[in-house]
């Protein structure tokens, strides 16, 4: 039930997102405003909108189909609760999140050289502290359970 | 590790989608475990075990790795 309100709030909220996004480029296209943050409004309204409609009515599509084939639902159910798919998709993230701390550190690098704004360099390095903030929390806190 | 899973799966004259579907586990996990390319957790072997009435050690004969 939760799950189903959530659904249909996502939904909502990204047709909301999408149509607001397309009134504003209307709008901006119009006034012909030079603020950077009101030019790039209508797009992140867009992408928002777009990824939070298409993912609830991903779930919706696929809960419906579920629901007409028992059958189906209780394969999909195996296929995510399945020991060796959780297995393989955690050392695959953990592959990915070595790789990401690679790939961050050179970006800020490259971004340091290109001369990009200290604010957005900044941002980044915050970025990255957090990531791997949130790494050395978990390990405390696993190591605690386990 | 080894294990015996097809050598008794067979015995049973059961399909790796059946003994899957019994487990609640996918065929891969199965046709992995087989293979000996996947180690079990121990609640899978546990049931593996129970599933075919016997013990872990009857179906899993564990090896030290050489140095």
């Amino acid at each position: 039930m939760k799950r189903k309100a959530f659904t249909a709030i996502g939904l909502i909220l990204g047709a909301l997102l999408i149509a607001a996004g397309l009134i504003m480029f209307r709008l901006y296209r119009a006034a012909d405003s030079g603020q950077v943050v009101m030019l790039a409004m209508p797009g992140v309204c867009l992408g928002i909108g777009s990824g939070l409609f298409g993912r609830n009515l991903s779930e919706l599509i696929s809960r419906r189909a579920m629901n007409k084939d028992p059958e189906l639902r209780k394969r999909v159910e195996i296929e995510e609760n399945d020991e060796r798919n959780i297995a393989v998709t955690r050392r695959a993230k953990a592959r990915a999140y070595d790789l990401m701390l690679g790939v961050f550190g050179a970006l800020m690098l490259c971004f340091a050289l290109m001369g990009v704004p200290v604010a957005a360099v900044l941002l980044l390095v915050g970025a990255y502290l957090l990531v791997t903030g949130m790494c050395v929390y978990w390990q405390i806190k696993y190591n605690e359970e386990m | 590790m080894k294990n015996c899973l097809e050598e008794l799966r067979k015995r049973r004259g059961i399909k790796q989608e059946e003994l899957a579907e019994a487990l609640e586990v996918s065929r891969q996990t199965i046709g992995s475990l087989e293979n000996g390319r996947y180690n079990p957790s121990i609640i899978l072997a546990f049931k593996l075990a129970r599933y075919f009435e016997t013990n872990i050690e009857d179906i899993f004969i564990y090896e030290e790795e050489e140095k």
